[in-house]
């Protein structure tokens, strides 16, 4: 719920945002006044029609995504093709609608700005939705199955991103001798998962060890509603990311190259 | 002389196997591994089976199928593994509350052997008496308790222990204690003692016989024994004991295209179809459809479809429908 009202929120103020980059766009090329030649009130109007495809085009990148780092460099890369993108199509929608081109430099403008605007506000909006999402009861708790080092560096890795994603309990099927994993307490064996699924209520579980366990800790997830989540390290593979070749997910690493 | 069998852990290693059954109840052959101790023990003798509150309900429903008379359970006071009050504790604990003082023969509930239990209670004396198991390799040696014997004395069969290790680094014997312990009344008292400060470790009383000077004997015999501690070896006793053959149960139904090779255990309400398994367990209340299965071990209540396995244990209710591949999907990230 806190996730739905924060994304309705970010989805409202980036099309507040689109409309305002697409204003300021006008205003500095035509000057601040309201001209009869170009009304705004049509300019407008077409932002408006543009806005909801513009955001669309965002959602489908996937820029809203929780696993999304917001100043990855492929995340800006999606920003930028989706300004440019809403460019387009605000181009082709004036001129569908008032049949008029018009100034090539307020083009240059509404996407520059709309892109800057996108870029900013979304590394703000990041941080401060990782705040609320972390806030306890966290929106995202994360069960860690695995007490090896592998398991400690991610539980590091999230927390000190601050990550949307909340380790809160580790599983160990071995029995780890270590009370905590990175500050994370380890509450047992892999006996207790239904016991910590109930009390810790988690929304995402992370496999980091024992292959042997995989299908049954899916399972559980399913059973549970709980998305499941695997270390490319428990395949052997360092790094490794998920892709897909016709139509079939497999897992890739590469090393340069395609 | 009172039969006290230990059947209070948890069996984490055998997870999800045991996630809601109790090690001892796991079934071989069909039938539960505490069912083949029960046969073993000599008629007429007093039975106690010690387990925890969690699995207390399994306990009673099994002892509702067991004809046979003198058997009592006891349950524990333990609902977490954390609350066991430990092997050796639970047994001190029921020998101080039910005042018991007579001999005792010290049972673990989660072993498979083909020790004659008669034969083995013939060489009791007043000394504790443990059967030992020759495992062959002092490697497979490392994860029981070893035991390091002396000579014979003439025309003994069985051996005087020097030396008792608990899963040692480097095993000097490949004598393993098989779970199977004979105690005289006289060494409860040091049992009790013993379970005061190591209340897990039931092998570390016969070090503490030994650090009394009080004599111990082992009785090795010949024939199968298994600790079934994990998937490798509950698999590995369910080949032996079931051989080239499929057990079914008469509930089930294996239909048009299915082939069962190996060693075959199908449990009841199981439905099989265009299937292929290969020494394979299958408890009951499942579906298998188009898949190729071997050396799995499937739990209650689950739905295989289109599906190849090797060597894994499925949780019980777990479905898995290989729906291939999916044209829709893009490759976009």
């Amino acid at each position: 719920m806190r996730r739905t009202l924060l994304l309705i929120c970010w989805l409202a103020t980036d099309a507040a945002l689109f409309i305002a980059a697409y204003a300021i766009a006008y205003f500095l090329r035509v000057g601040f006044i309201l001209s009869s030649d170009f009304p705004l009130s049509l300019y407008l109007q077409t932002v408006l029609t543009v806005t909801p495809l513009w955001l669309a085009v965002m959602l489908q990148l996937g820029i809203f995504r929780l696993s999304r780092v917001q100043s990855d460099t492929r995340n800006i890369s999606h920003i930028l093709f989706a300004a440019v993108l809403g460019l387009a199509l605000f181009s082709l929608a004036y001129y569908f609608l008032h049949d008029k081109f018009f100034s090539r430099l307020l083009l240059i403008y509404a996407g520059i700005l709309s892109f800057l605007f996108a870029v900013v506000w979304h590394l703000a909006f990041d941080q401060w939705q990782r705040q609320m999402l972390r806030r306890n009861p966290p929106a995202f708790p994360m069960l860690v199955v695995g007490a090896n080092r592998e398991a400690e560096r991610f539980i590091k890795l999230l927390n000190e991103r601050r990550s949307p994603f909340k380790p809160v309990a580790v599983l160990d099927s071995q029995g780890s001798p270590h009370r905590e994993l990175g500050g994370i307490p380890v509450a047992g064996k892999l006996n207790k998962l239904e016991e910590v699924i109930k009390t810790m209520r988690p929304t995402h579980l992370v496999q980091c060890s024992n292959l042997e366990h995989t299908i049954n800790l899916m399972s559980v997830c399913r059973q549970h509603r709980i998305t499941y989540l695997l270390l490319p390290s428990v395949l052997g593979a360092i790094a490794g990311s998920s892709e897909i070749i016709e139509g079939r997910s497999v897992i890739m690493v590469k090393d340069g190259g395609f | 002389m009172h039969v006290f069998i230990l059947a209070g852990g948890f069996a984490t290693r055998l997870w999800p196997l045991t996630e809601k059954r109790a090690k001892p109840l796991l079934p071989l052959a069909g039938k539960p591994l505490l069912s083949y101790i029960i046969d073993q023990i000599p008629a007429g003798m007093d039975i106690t089976i010690s387990t925890n509150a969690v699995f207390a309900e399994d306990f009673r429903k099994w002892r509702k199928d067991v004809p046979r008379e003198k058997i009592e359970i006891h349950i524990e006071d333990a609902g977490h593994e954390d609350q066991k009050p430990g092997a050796l504790g639970a047994v001190a604990m029921w020998l101080e509350s039910n005042g018991i003082d007579e001999d005792l023969l010290l049972v673990a509930g989660d072993n498979y052997s083909e020790l004659n239990i008669e034969k083995f209670l013939e060489h009791r004396t007043d000394r504790p008496l443990l059967a030992a198991h020759d495992i062959g390799e002092t490697g497979l040696a490392q994860n029981f308790g070893t035991i390091i014997a002396g000579e014979p004395a003439s025309g003994s069969p069985t051996l005087p222990v020097v030396s008792f290790e608990e899963k040692p680094l480097h095993p000097k014997s490949t004598f393993v204690s098989t779970g199977w312990w004979f105690l005289p009344k006289s060494c409860l008292t040091v049992l009790k003692e013993h379970a005061i400060s190591h209340p897990d470790n039931v092998g570390g009383v016969f070090e503490e016989f030994l650090r009394r000077d009080l004599k111990v004997d082992c009785y090795v015999f010949d024939g199968r024994w298994r600790d079934i501690g994990s998937f490798e070896s509950y698999m590995s006793i369910h080949r032996e004991i079931v051989g080239e053959r499929a057990i079914v149960d008469p509930g089930s139904s294996i239909l048009a295209g299915t082939e069962l090779m190996g060693s075959i255990v199908i449990g009841p309400n199981v439905k099989i179809e265009k299937s292929i398994l290969r020494d394979c367990i299958v408890f009951g209340k499942t579906t298998i459809l188009d898949s190729v299965l071997e050396g799995c071990i499937i739990d209650e209540n689950c739905t295989l479809e289109s599906i190849d396995l090797t060597d894994k244990m499925l949780r019980a209710g777990t479905v898995l429908r290989n729906k291939g591949i999916n044209p829709k999907m893009s490759g976009v990230f």
